[in-house]
């Protein structure tokens, strides 16, 4: 496995984002935003903290399953993208399912969403994901809460797991899950998501 | 009408933390899938008031920017204040926004061009009602911005929506 993470990051960050003359940014397939973290942040901690006790698992749950879905077809639009094409393809060797996977992480990690990397990959069957400095866990800005609150790397890690070794798109979503089981929101050093296939 | 030419708000990206920050706020790159979504689990999750929940996140996440936005670029006048948060709306991939009118009880707006609501129809085609809760939250933010009002000052009301099959959207705010 070859894959230039530092060089990708690299490249993929200093992508110029910015509204054209519409107010649009459309790349990688998908019309692209770049929004204050807190917009993401503070909706789903309202939604959990607002909603009543035996909800707050559900509404954890509606959070995981946007990243999820947003992942999965979003995840596709980037692997299969002249930018990726330009930029990322070359930094890797062969594009096995496992470069492809942490070609995509460290995408992931340009685009801010937290300095992830993954720690464990048996193929097909498990991937463990660690992250640093991830946006969700700045929910908490002192002391430490019960339950994590990355949902949307929950979502997301699960979804490129399924474009590594699910089902040809678009047939793969909600093949495989992801439990989070350390946060930095949590009072843990970092945060650790597992991915496994779907019970 | 604006004087001043709009300037970008200074992006960095820090190499250590891999975090973007936008004057010195942290900022991250999403996609209309995930807003689209957003908006969606905000449209059915009643049992909360999801959609004032959208709404309120995004109203409380733009005023300080939008308020450091207008002072760290010295704006005063009232055109370059309103030119500034319309800038910053394209700047971030949300749509082209343009306020018809803006007093200090009642303003209207335009939006020309939607990143929800183009987001939305691409993704699940047009509906009825609208969805751009996260644009009724900007305008919130940026007319109280625009006053140096805090947040909640006014109530927005999306009257016509292109997810509906407006040509635009259009927003009508008054003080709360």
């Amino acid at each position: 496995m070859t894959v230039d993470r530092k060089q990708i990051i690299d490249t993929m960050s200093k992508l110029q984002v910015r509204g054209n003359e519409d107010g649009l940014i459309p790349a990688f397939g998908v019309l692209v935003n770049q929004l204050p973290a807190g917009v993401w942040n503070n909706f789903a901690d309202l939604l959990v903290n607002s909603v009543s006790a035996d909800l707050v698992e559900p509404a954890e749950l509606l959070l995981v399953n946007a990243a999820h879905e947003c992942g999965y077809h979003t995840g596709y639009g980037i692997i299969t993208s002249e930018e990726w094409k330009a930029g990322v393809r070359p930094l890797m060797d062969e594009p096995t399912p496992e470069n492809v996977l942490h070609g995509a992480f460290a995408v992931f990690t340009a685009w801010g969403w937290g300095r992830t990397s993954i720690e464990e990959l048996v193929p097909k069957e498990k991937m463990v994901v660690r992250a640093y400095d991830y946006y969700e866990a700045d929910v908490v800005q002192q002391g430490s809460i019960a339950r994590p609150a990355a949902y949307m790397i929950r979502g997301v890690s699960a979804a490129f797991m399924e474009l590594a070794y699910g089902p040809a798109y678009p047939n793969g979503c909600r093949t495989y899950e992801c439990v989070q089981t350390k946060g930095i929101e949590c009072g843990d050093d970092y945060g650790e998501f597992v991915v496994t296939r779907a019970g | 009408m604006s004087q001043t030419k709009f300037e970008d708000p200074r992006h960095r990206f820090d190499r250590r933390s891999c975090r973007h920050t936008l004057d010195g706020t942290t900022a991250v790159l999403h996609c209309h899938h995930y807003a689209t979504l957003y908006c969606q689990l905000a449209d059915d999750a009643e049992f909360a008031d999801g959609r004032a929940l959208l709404r309120r996140s995004a109203e409380l996440a733009f005023h300080p920017v939008l308020s450091k936005l207008l002072a760290d670029r010295g704006l005063s006048e009232l055109g370059d204040r309103i030119a500034a948060v319309e800038e910053y709306f394209r700047f971030c991939g949300l749509g082209r926004l343009r306020f018809e009118q803006l007093g200090p009880t009642s303003a209207v707006a335009r939006m020309e061009r939607s990143h929800v609501d183009e987001g939305w129809i691409k993704k699940w085609g047009n509906r009825e009602k609208p969805v751009n809760f996260i644009g009724q939250g900007y305008l919130a933010a940026a007319i109280a911005a625009v006053h140096s009002l805090a947040p909640a000052s006014f109530k927005v009301t999306e009257t016509e929506s292109i997810v509906a099959g407006a040509k635009s959207s259009r927003f009508h705010a008054v003080r709360a």
